[in-house]
């Protein structure tokens, strides 16, 4: 089965562990992800620029390391990103603000990358909230 | 077409478990995650509401076993590969965010 | 064919960014020609409140968004009765036209025709 995987809470919210911990399960089931794309507060996740203390789970780390060991396709939706400071550096030059807070693997892309996962995908799964 | 859906929030202070249980079909199911879980809770208006409902029932276990509820046999425990498994079964996944 | 989506926004217009980006995903799926949905649901049918002011909040006015919805293609407007009538609203002389009142019944049966849903 294809499943495409929208994530719209942050990093720390236990909604952003289980999408993590269900996309796992997917590969690991035989499935493929279509496309992880991270709406909303989940633009977070892909922030380079956060610290988790040393003794709590790297949520941002790990769900770096999983698209890259994967080579999925992990799209972060730039209106989203923009508005929370959420910048790679093409963004950050255009709008000439000093922090950089995203990089590969992550693609900045609009919602029609959403709407195109969901038409690819066999089912759609979103996390969010608490 | 079923539809498994899926509640992560307190239903304590929250209407997302009430306005579910409203909606959800006959051929539905329902899965709680997260604070969800504290719908489980005996003796309490959301968990009396879900007995009267009566859906067919999954928790994911971790969260039930972190807030030390105990799981009735209305419903099943769950692990991740189980979630995966139900949201392939059911026709789509309705996640109230 | 293409994939219907049901979006159900239930969130109230100014509780911060939920209403405006529930109703970005419907945009953009209609700028795509996709078919999409979207229902009014808890307190998302506040959305619907007739002559708000956001400027009285220093917010966009999210009924310019709303009204271009039929433009986008996106005509399957539904509201919540029970939502409505729990919070007090007519569901007459609404800020959008065209929006098809549903119970609860009416609601189980619209998100079993759509292929994807998302509650927001």
């Amino acid at each position: 089965m294809k499943f495409a995987i929208a994530l719209f809470s942050a990093a720390h919210a236990p909604s952003s562990r289980r999408a993590l911990l269900f996309a796992q399960a997917a590969l690991a089931g035989g499935h493929e992800i279509v496309r992880l794309f991270f709406y909303q507060d989940g633009v977070y996740n892909a922030s380079a620029a956060v610290v988790t203390p040393q003794d709590e789970q790297d949520l941002p780390k790990q769900w770096r390391a999983f698209v890259t060991e994967h080579q999925l396709d992990g799209v972060v939706c730039i209106a989203a990103a923009l508005r929370r400071g959420v910048l790679n550096a093409e963004e950050a030059q255009r709008y000439q603000r000093e922090a950089v807070a995203v990089g590969a693997p992550w693609e900045l892309s609009g919602l029609g990358q959403l709407h195109d996962a969901v038409q690819e995908a066999d089912r759609l799964i979103c996390f969010g909230g608490a | 077409m079923s539809t498994l859906h899926v509640l992560s929030h307190s239903p304590f202070g929250d209407d997302r478990l009430t306005s579910c249980l409203r909606v959800i079909g006959a051929d539905d199911a329902l899965l709680l995650t997260g604070d969800a879980v504290y719908a489980l809770q005996p003796g309490t208006v959301p968990c009396t509401a879900l007995n009267a409902r009566h859906p067919t029932l999954f928790v994911l276990a971790e969260d039930a076993r972190a807030r030390a509820l105990e799981i009735p046999d209305t419903a099943k425990a769950i692990d991740y590969a189980a979630f995966v498994e139900l949201s392939i079964h059911y026709d789509k996944v309705n996640s109230w965010l | 064919m293409p994939k219907s989506l049901l979006i159900i926004s239930r969130q109230a217009p100014w509780s911060g960014p939920n209403a405006r980006e529930a109703l970005d995903i419907v945009l953009a799926g209609g700028a795509f020609d996709l078919p999409i949905g979207l229902l009014f649901l808890d307190d998302g049918v506040f959305q619907l409140t007739a002559k708000q002011d956001a400027k009285a909040l220093q917010q966009k006015d999210l009924s310019a968004n709303l009204q271009a919805l039929p433009m986008f293609g996106v005509e399957d407007l539904f509201v919540c009765g029970d939502s409505a009538a729990e919070r007090g609203l007519e569901t007459t002389g609404l800020a959008l036209e065209d929006v098809q009142v549903l119970s609860a019944h009416d609601i189980t049966a619209l998100i079993d025709r759509y292929d994807q849903v998302i509650t927001l």
